[in-house]
């Protein structure tokens, strides 16, 4: 996702970062504009758009009955996808999916299982033969940086207005999906020696290396990934989760903790 | 796939597999198995089996993907169909896809690929069998492939995952703990402690990740040791040679000089010394320090970067000396050498002769006879000596050991030709010299002379390059850590 980036371009938002300011005149802790829209495609069984500044992240949840896992012969099954079309930007290619698109999958897909947000003891509908299979597509339309913290968000707000289509199979009646937790997952940048959340599309190109935190509403962390070439320090990383957490509370708080209660 | 088993931990604390919460897996590492690769490595951890890899820098195919200005890095994760208890549907999968991902980034720290532009570094890592942990297995092992091929690195990358199991934070996972545990938490580092790869995922609190990274830190210093002692039963070997060379010569002198104190080699030198009528007193106390860890001394030798340069200078310093015997033998059938200036003279010569020539040794050659090899040119780097006097006594130490197949020589010398006053400017010559070596090195932590300490103990490894370490048995596990 790394653009071609001008040197003086670099050295700007570098000296911009000395003076604890970024580009476009948010602080190391502010998010841009954040637009959450559900159920914006009805034919879907829950869907989300999420607007971040000029990022934008369209997420359809469906629903099929299929074969549980041998291992998991009572549990729902849960298939996280993500493209980056190439609508989003001229560095995207058609074909099958790159490596940060997988990567970018794999993360939501990790923090959204291993925080127990769906409770997929609920998706079965006969023990060893049939349970649901949620497909939980991401389609990036526009990339202006930070792809990954819209599409959590997106992931999960449309997994909180998902309805499991029981009519449809003749298994009684349609329910909301059974949801536990929230995950919300923040990517912190890190440009020079600084952690910022939400890095700007050139603000991405210019920084070494990223750490994407999920963490769940009792402030426990489910998944983490660093993503880019340079390393961390330790106190670096500790510094990043406790920021994302904090971050995390407040964009549940602000967009997803009402869609709940709107069930 | 087995059912899970009532406790991952059982009441005396212990793991299923009667492991410590803050033990590895015992590790085995092999380097250079593949004929065909540029560097390769094969790593036993536990039950993971790793086969490592490394070609390059090479061209890059397909030509567009190269870049003018540093390396393309390229890290291919594989798993054998056979390598898990189901079959695996080979070829790239959307995991290994970014287990690759992931790890590549965890090199690009350390590897120096600026230095081979319009190039490509390619690792290949093969799992051959897997029991959880296999990517931070895979990083250990292409660290030490990397190693094997020459690529030029910062440092060692050292990977290794702590989890959660039965609610307990533990250190490197087994299949069981991993299918079972709640959390899994892989990362890797450089030797500073940075973190070039961080993954995790299950439930943790941050005060978990906070115990869990101290354990990733032993852990990964545990490993970093294994890594390195495999990597110099490698690459030290002709140094252990040259020692043993030098062993030989030491009984020769033993016939010709008995002795009376000290050990052989401890007289053969004072003995030098004495008749070179120079200040004894510093020279034969060291020597005879040099003489008591003479045992050690081919260990010793085994020293790393601080060494190494040490060792580059002696070997040098005997294919000079090879070429002054040569030198003598021939003047001796004229006469043997009267003055100073004279044997200085000879002694350019045959610096200018060898294959060699340094000009800073010449330089330092010079400076020492004039002064009475008293202080050395650099002279602003003395004063560090003084702030670093344990190093600076351990590199005299080292020196003085490795000095020891010259002084040898020197008295057969002087025995055939009956020079006398050679010993003197050469003792004080590579003295001084590793004085100066001393002084520049101010940077050289503490740790690496404990490292030299801690070599014996590296005996007990079997093979020309093979090492087995299993944790488990020293009973010191961590304590050595600094």
């Amino acid at each position: 996702m790394s653009e071609v980036i001008a040197t003086l371009k670099k050295d700007y938002i570098y000296s911009l970062m000395i003076k604890g300011k970024r580009q476009d005149g948010r602080g190391f802790k502010d998010f841009r504009d954040i637009k959450l829209e559900t159920n914006v495609i009805p034919k879907a069984e829950g869907s989300a758009k999420v607007t971040l500044g000029n990022t934008q992240v369209l997420v359809g949840v469906k629903l099929q009955p299929g074969t549980p896992f041998p291992d998991s012969q009572d549990e729902g099954v849960i298939i996280t996808n993500l493209e980056l079309n190439p609508i989003a930007s001229p560095e995207f290619e058609p074909g099958p999916p790159r490596e940060e698109a997988i990567e970018m999958a794999r993360v939501v897909d990790r923090g959204i299982r291993e925080s127990g947000a769906i409770n997929i003891k609920k998706l079965c509908i006969t023990v060893g033969e049939s349970v649901w299979i949620v497909y939980i597509d991401v389609h990036v339309l526009n990339d202006d940086g930070n792809v990954i913290d819209a599409s959590s968000l997106a992931a999960i707000a449309a997994l909180m207005t998902t309805v499991v289509p029981n009519e449809q199979q003749g298994i009684g009646m349609n329910v909301p999906l059974a949801m536990r937790e929230i995950p919300v997952g923040v990517t912190l940048a890190k440009i020079g020696s600084k952690l910022m959340v939400d890095p700007s599309l050139d603000e991405e190109a210019v920084c070494e290396t990223k750490l994407t935190v999920v963490s769940s509403s009792d402030g426990s962390i489910a998944g983490m990934q660093k993503m880019g070439p340079a390393p961390f320090t330790e106190t670096e990383v500790l510094e990043a989760i406790d920021m994302a957490r904090e971050k995390a509370a407040e964009l549940r708080e602000l967009y997803l903790e009402g869609l709940s209660k709107k069930e | 796939m087995s059912d899970k088993p009532e406790k991952l931990i059982t009441d005396d604390g212990l793991r299923l597999d009667g492991r410590h919460e803050d033990e590895i897996r015992p590790m085995k590492i092999e380097i250079g198995v593949l004929s065909r690769a540029d560097g390769s490595c094969y790593l036993e951890w536990g039950r993971n089996k790793i086969l490592v890899g490394v070609f390059g820098p090479r061209e890059v195919h397909p030509r567009r993907s190269q870049r003018a200005d540093t390396a393309v890095i390229r890290y291919k994760y594989n798993m054998a169909s056979f390598s898990t208890e189901d079959r695996a549907r080979p070829g790239p999968s959307r995991r290994s896809t970014e287990i690759s991902k992931v790890s590549r980034e965890a090199f690009e720290p350390v590897i120096m690929a600026e230095l081979f532009p319009k190039t490509a570094i390619d690792i290949f890592v093969e799992v051959l069998q897997a029991d959880a942990g296999t990517r931070t297995a895979a990083i250990n092992a292409s660290s030490i492939a990397l190693a094997d091929a020459g690529v030029p690195m910062k440092g060692l990358v050292t990977s290794c995952a702590f989890g959660k199991v039965d609610g307990q934070i533990v250190l490197d996972l087994n299949k069981e703990e991993d299918n079972y545990g709640e959390a899994d938490f892989p990362v890797a580092m450089t030797q500073d402690g940075e973190i070039t790869l961080l993954q995790m995922d299950g439930h943790l609190t941050p005060d978990e990740i906070k115990k869990g990274m101290e354990l990733i830190k032993k852990g990964c210093k545990e490993i970093l040791e294994i890594q390195q002692a495999v990597l110099r039963k490698k690459f030290e070997t002709p140094v252990e040679e040259v020692a043993e060379e030098s062993v030989g010569i030491e009984t020769e002198a033993v016939e010709t000089e008995p002795s009376l104190e000290y050990t052989p080699e401890a007289t053969a030198i004072e003995e030098t010394i004495e008749e070179a009528g120079e200040p004894e007193e510093e020279l034969s106390e060291e020597t005879a320090e040099a003489c008591a860890v003479s045992e050690a001394a081919q260990e010793c030798e085994k020293l790393e970067e601080i060494a190494k340069e040490a060792e580059a200078e002696v070997v040098e310093g005997e294919t000079v000396e090879e070429v002054i015997e040569a030198e003598i033998e021939n003047e001796a059938e004229e006469e043997a050498f009267e003055s100073e200036a004279e044997f200085e003279a000879t002694l350019e010569a045959s610096f200018e002769e060898a294959s060699e020539p340094e000009k800073l040794e010449e330089h330092e050659l010079e400076e020492t006879i004039s002064e009475e090899a008293e202080i050395e040119p650099e002279t602003e780097e003395l004063s560090e000596e003084a702030a670093q006097p344990e190093v600076e006594a351990q590199l005299e130490e080292e020196a003085e050991i490795e000095e020891e197949p010259q002084l040898e020589e020197e008295v057969q010398l002087e025995e055939e030709v009956g020079i006398e006053k050679i010993s003197p400017k050469e003792t004080f010559e590579s003295e001084s010299e590793i004085e100066s070596e001393a002084g520049s090195r101010k940077e050289i932590p503490p740790e690496q002379v404990v490292e030299v300490e801690e070599e014996p103990e590296e005996e007990k490894c079997k093979g020309p390059w093979k090492v087995v370490k299993d944790p488990s048995e020293s009973g010191s596990r961590g304590e050595n850590d600094e």
